[in-house]
């Protein structure tokens, strides 16, 4: 009996989006989980209740229904207090958690004692966590909505048009950071016609931007401790700050847009669009301002408000983009989340394992058995550039020959004092032998090297026939117990009669086997 | 048959012998080259029971019968895939008669001088008629004789079953390395040296009893601190062995016959297991004492970065676009018995007009030559299936390199890392092609133990999965 998985209606003012969809409910169930969800839940994400019905998820009237029914509760946004006091012991909770910015609630939901909190927020960003990088899902979304938000309140085309009634130029679109969110954006405006161009702190990312048909503003500043924490923008010096601020400064008069998505976890956003920059922009420009959440990057933004400036700069400081777009972002995240369950349950049995040894799951893990784990121990994720391996050197050919002659030499020299060495051996052996001794040994000797120059020849794919064959010939032995059998003595007619069960069940079986091999090799 | 016709028969068998062996210098001559050896076998079989001094005529038939019956039956049913414990069993059986031949020696010997003593000896027939006639020095090289083909013939009984068990799996192929595991070896050595010395000295068969425990002790510890990896050199070391075993009785009987194949075997058997030592750069002596060789002074590189999993699409996706394509066989491939599905792959690649190849390293498998048994099995055409030195060189050149179930040969490390326990050793260039993706059942390591820095690369992606899984899932999926 599987486990079962409850969904309660987002309580979050606004909040129109839900953790699971008619879609993912089919692909959680074949987990082996049981769903349940409460009533109305995805009304605001236009799924109904039929439709869960259809899939297959029972619908409880309310959320206490829920937050008591089920095994494991999954939510979109944070739980509030409230909803955190509902959380029982030994139980579950998914959603987005943010610990570092909530201790309170981390608190709260350690006096709970649940079994487990996971935070879709946490997931360490290494490639194979990108199927449940529930941020890298919603900053897209919300990257896109950005694009949106602005054209709506832009009173101009995106697009450049020569028309009848005049010449149209295209929108100007700036797009701050280029994480998932400013690549969608960027990806969104250029769709629309617009002109973007986009800056980034790191480098590297240039390719990116580039990639997506926006123009990558260059900085030249000798900025060597850029790079990435956890696959995020680190917080920059202030001298290179003040170099950024002179671009943007160049750029305010001429763009009609302005998408910032700069954000760095854990600290407030920068502020990297400053007032003298609103003022110098066109009437009629718009800012979107993505990290309004955390401060905002633009010095007027207003959180959660649409704001408009005396010079007519609109600027839109919403923090629920994702949540706009509440189908598809429900879509998006209940996918997350499916991907979540399924790491989470890897013999798919309907019964969860918080494996602390994985990676992934101990990076989202914020609460377990009722221990705060947060933070979780650093994961590396960029590949550092290893030291280059030390080039072989180039020989002339005459090096080579050199080297290949005083190998030979070499080798002519230990030729020489093999043989000395074994003629002397030889003579000393020889004159204490008797000459019945020496005549077998002859045969020894010169049979040693027949089989030293008969092998080196033999085809290395045919080393394994080769093993078998010499096998089945070892048996030979055989001739030895044959001459002993004839004894008077009963055991050593015994023991002989052994010794000839034993090589013939070599000479068959070796032979035969030699034979099956040798049969398979066959030319195209 | 009179001992000149006897003679005879012997040095045709010997040509046989050689032929035998020379013929497998390629596929097609090999399958010639088989039947030199079984009328070789043959014809010295006949000749020595036709010979002077061979009685009990039908036990040797009946004998012959039963232990070729259980020979064929054994050799008929055996799995591909089981070769390497298949030919390691049948070492142990040589062992054990060279073992048994040597004590039936020493009891005729007795039996052949308490018959001088009584001035019988004229009675005795066979081998114990040759030994009443011969002088004490000869005696005394006999007795060494005999001393050695009980030691090595212990020595490969025991050391066989050893390598059977762990190449079966019923061992555990990890080295054990005790403490002071030379100084073992070296005292058990000596210690049967010491009883060679008294049983020379006229102690009585109880001293031969005694080596053959104490050597079969020898051959267990030996192939017991010989790591999985080695395997292959040390099956042909045991069959080396085997034949300086029987070259020792032949010398004990003094029989030409024996003398010259049981050198013949033996030798072959040593330049194999030296060639083996070459292909994985590792000292001939630092594999037969066991173990990884010495300290190799200085740690590792550390393996940064992430093994990147892909799926079964994305490799068809990748077959599909390629246009040359290798596969590169590991053990992997023998356990997961893939050999079926790999050669069902190529045939459905090569249809549509792709290159397709196969990469084998000389230590790839648990046999040197074991992965060219398993495709030819699966019948992949042996022109496909190319050489370590041939295809290395192509690599940058390929579009798509698959490893079934191989590791250590395509390590990069053993170029890029001095201090690699592997270092040094030629492997196969896999990731200088465009794309690599590792067929693995997990994220563990090779055989050798040591990490593998293919894995982190860039252009590799890991196939989780039994090998045949995932083969059969990219046939599907190819349809």
């Amino acid at each position: 009996m599987g486990m079962k998985v409850g969904i309660p209606k987002e309580t979050g003012a606004e909040e129109k989006r839900v953790a699971l969809t008619p879609e993912t409910a089919g692909r959680i169930q074949k987990l082996g989980y049981d769903l349940q969800i409460e009533s109305g839940a995805g009304e605001a994400a236009n799924f109904s209740d039929d439709a869960y019905r259809d899939a297959g998820v029972e619908v409880l009237p309310n959320a206490d229904a829920i937050w008591s029914g089920a095994d494991i509760v999954m939510k979109v946004q944070q739980p509030s207090m409230e909803e955190a006091a509902k959380l029982q012991a030994g139980k579950t909770l998914i959603s987005f958690i943010w610990p570092a910015q909530n201790e309170d609630l981390v608190a709260r939901l350690k006096a709970q004692n649940p079994h487990a909190v996971l935070a879709m927020d946490q997931v360490p960003r290494i490639s194979r966590a990108q199927k449940l990088d529930a941020l890298s899902s919603m900053a897209n979304i919300a990257g896109y909505r950005a694009v949106v938000e602005a054209a709506n309140n832009f009173g101009r085309f995106f697009t450049g048009q020569v028309t009848a009634a005049g010449k149209v130029p295209p929108a100007k679109v700036l797009v701050i950071g280029a994480g998932v969110a400013g690549l969608a954006a960027i990806g969104a405006a250029r769709s629309m016609g617009a002109i973007v161009r986009s800056f980034d702190i790191r480098p590297e990312v240039a390719e990116q931007i580039e990639s997506m048909g926006a123009e990558f503003l260059f900085l030249d500043f000798d900025n060597t401790d850029s790079g990435t924490e956890g696959g995020y923008a680190k917080p920059s010096s202030p001298e290179f700050r003040e170099k950024q601020l002179e671009l943007f400064r160049a750029q305010a008069p001429d763009v009609d847009i302005v998408i910032t998505t700069a954000l760095i976890p854990g600290r407030p956003a920068p502020e990297l669009w400053t007032k003298d920059m609103v003022e110098a922009m066109k009437p009629g420009s718009v800012i979107v301002d993505l990290a309004a959440e955390q401060g905002g990057n633009c010095a007027l933004t207003v959180k959660g408000e649409r704001v408009v400036t005396p010079n007519d700069v609109t600027i839109i400081g919403y923090t629920d983009m994702a949540s706009r777009m509440a189908a598809q972002s429900s879509q998006l995240y209940g996918t997350n989340l499916r991907h979540m369950l399924d790491d989470l349950t890897p013999e798919k049995d309907g019964q969860p394992v918080v494996n602390m040894e994985d990676a992934v799951l101990r990076g989202c893990t914020v609460i377990k058995d009722g221990e705060v784990t947060y933070p979780p121990p650093a994961v590396s994720t960029s590949v550092a550039p290893k030291a280059a391996a030390p080039k072989k050197v180039e020989e002339t050919a005459e090096e080579k020959a050199a080297r290949e002659a005083a190998e030979l030499r070499k080798a002519g020299g230990r030729t020489t004092m093999l043989l000395v060495v074994g003629s002397v051996l030889l003579l000393a052996l020889g004159m204490v032998a008797p000459q019945s001794f020496m005549q077998h040994f002859i045969v020894f000797v010169l049979a040693c090297f027949v089989g030293f120059y008969v092998i080196w020849n033999v085809a290395h794919s045919l080393h394994t026939p080769l093993m078998a064959i010499t096998n089945a010939v070892s048996s030979i032995i055989i001739v030895g117990a044959l001459l002993q059998i004839g004894s008077s003595n009963t055991l050593v007619m015994i023991l002989a009669a052994l010794s000839i069960l034993m090589a013939s069940v070599n000479i068959f079986g070796g032979f035969l086997v030699t034979r099956r091999m040798l049969a398979m090799f066959q030319k195209s | 048959m009179s001992i000149g016709l006897v003679s005879a028969a012997y040095v045709v068998a010997a040509i046989l012998f050689i032929l035998a062996l020379g013929g497998l210098s390629n596929q097609e001559k090999a399958k010639r080259a088989i039947w030199y050896g079984i009328i070789g076998m043959a014809l010295a079989i006949v000749a020595t029971v036709a010979g002077p001094g061979v009685a009990n005529l039908p036990l040797i038939v009946v004998m012959i019968a039963i232990g070729g019956i259980a020979g064929w039956f054994v050799a008929k049913k055996v799995q591909m895939t089981q070769m390497p414990e298949l030919v390691a069993g049948f070492h142990s059986l040589v062992g054990l008669a060279a073992v048994f031949i040597g004590i039936n020696a020493h009891l005729e010997m007795e039996r052949a001088l308490a018959a001088k003593g009584t001035g019988t000896a004229a009675e005795l027939a066979g081998f114990a008629a040759t030994i009443a006639k011969k002088t004490p020095v000869e005696l005394g090289i006999l007795k060494v004789e005999l001393f050695l083909g009980i030691l090595i013939g212990a020595i490969t009984f025991t050391g066989s079953i050893i390598a059977y068990g762990k190449l079966a799996g019923k061992l555990s192929s990890n080295a054990l390395t005790l403490p002071g595991r030379h100084a073992i070896n070296l005292a058990a050595f000596a210690a049967c040296f010491i009883l060679g010395f008294l049983y020379l000295d006229g102690a009585g068969l109880w001293t031969m009893i005694l080596v053959a425990i104490i050597a079969g002790l020898i051959g267990c510890h030996l192939i017991l601190a010989i790591g999985g990896a080695d395997m292959p050199v040390v099956v042909s070391m045991l069959n080396s062995y085997s034949g300086w075993a029987a070259a020792a009785i032949g010398f004990t009987l003094g029989n030409d016959l024996l003398i010259v194949v049981g050198a013949l075997v033996g030798a072959s058997g040593a330049i194999l297991s030296y060639i083996m030592c070459k292909g994985m750069n590792r000292s001939f002596v630092s594999v037969i004492l066991g173990g990884w060789g010495g300290s190799t002074g200085g740690a590792q590189q550390e393996v940064e970065g992430e093994m990147i999993p892909t799926n079964v699409d994305t490799v068809v996706q990748q077959l599909d676009d390629a246009d040359s394509v290798v596969f590169v066989p590991g053990y992997g491939l023998a356990v997961a018995q893939a050999q079926g599905a790999v050669s069902e792959l190529t045939k459905k690649l090569r249809a549509k007009g792709k290159e397709v190849r196969f990469a084998i390293h000389p230590v790839a498998g648990r046999l040197p030559g074991h992965m060219n048994v398993l495709l030819a099995e699966a019948k992949v055409p042996y022109d496909y299936v190319l050489e370590m030195e041939e295809i290395n060189d192509d690599f940058p050149e390929t579009d798509f390199v698959m490893i079934l179930g191989a590791n250590d040969i395509v390590n990069p490390s053993a170029q890029d890392d001095p201090n690699s326990p592997i270092a040094g050793m030629p492997v196969l260039e896999v990731w200088k092609a465009k794309n690599v993706v590792i067929s693995k059942r997990g994220q563990g390591k090779g055989y050798s133990g040591v990490e593998n820095p293919l894995f982190f690369k860039d252009n590799s992606r890991m196939l989780y999965g039994d090998a045949k899984d995932s083969l059969d899932a990219i046939l599907k999926q190819m349809d």
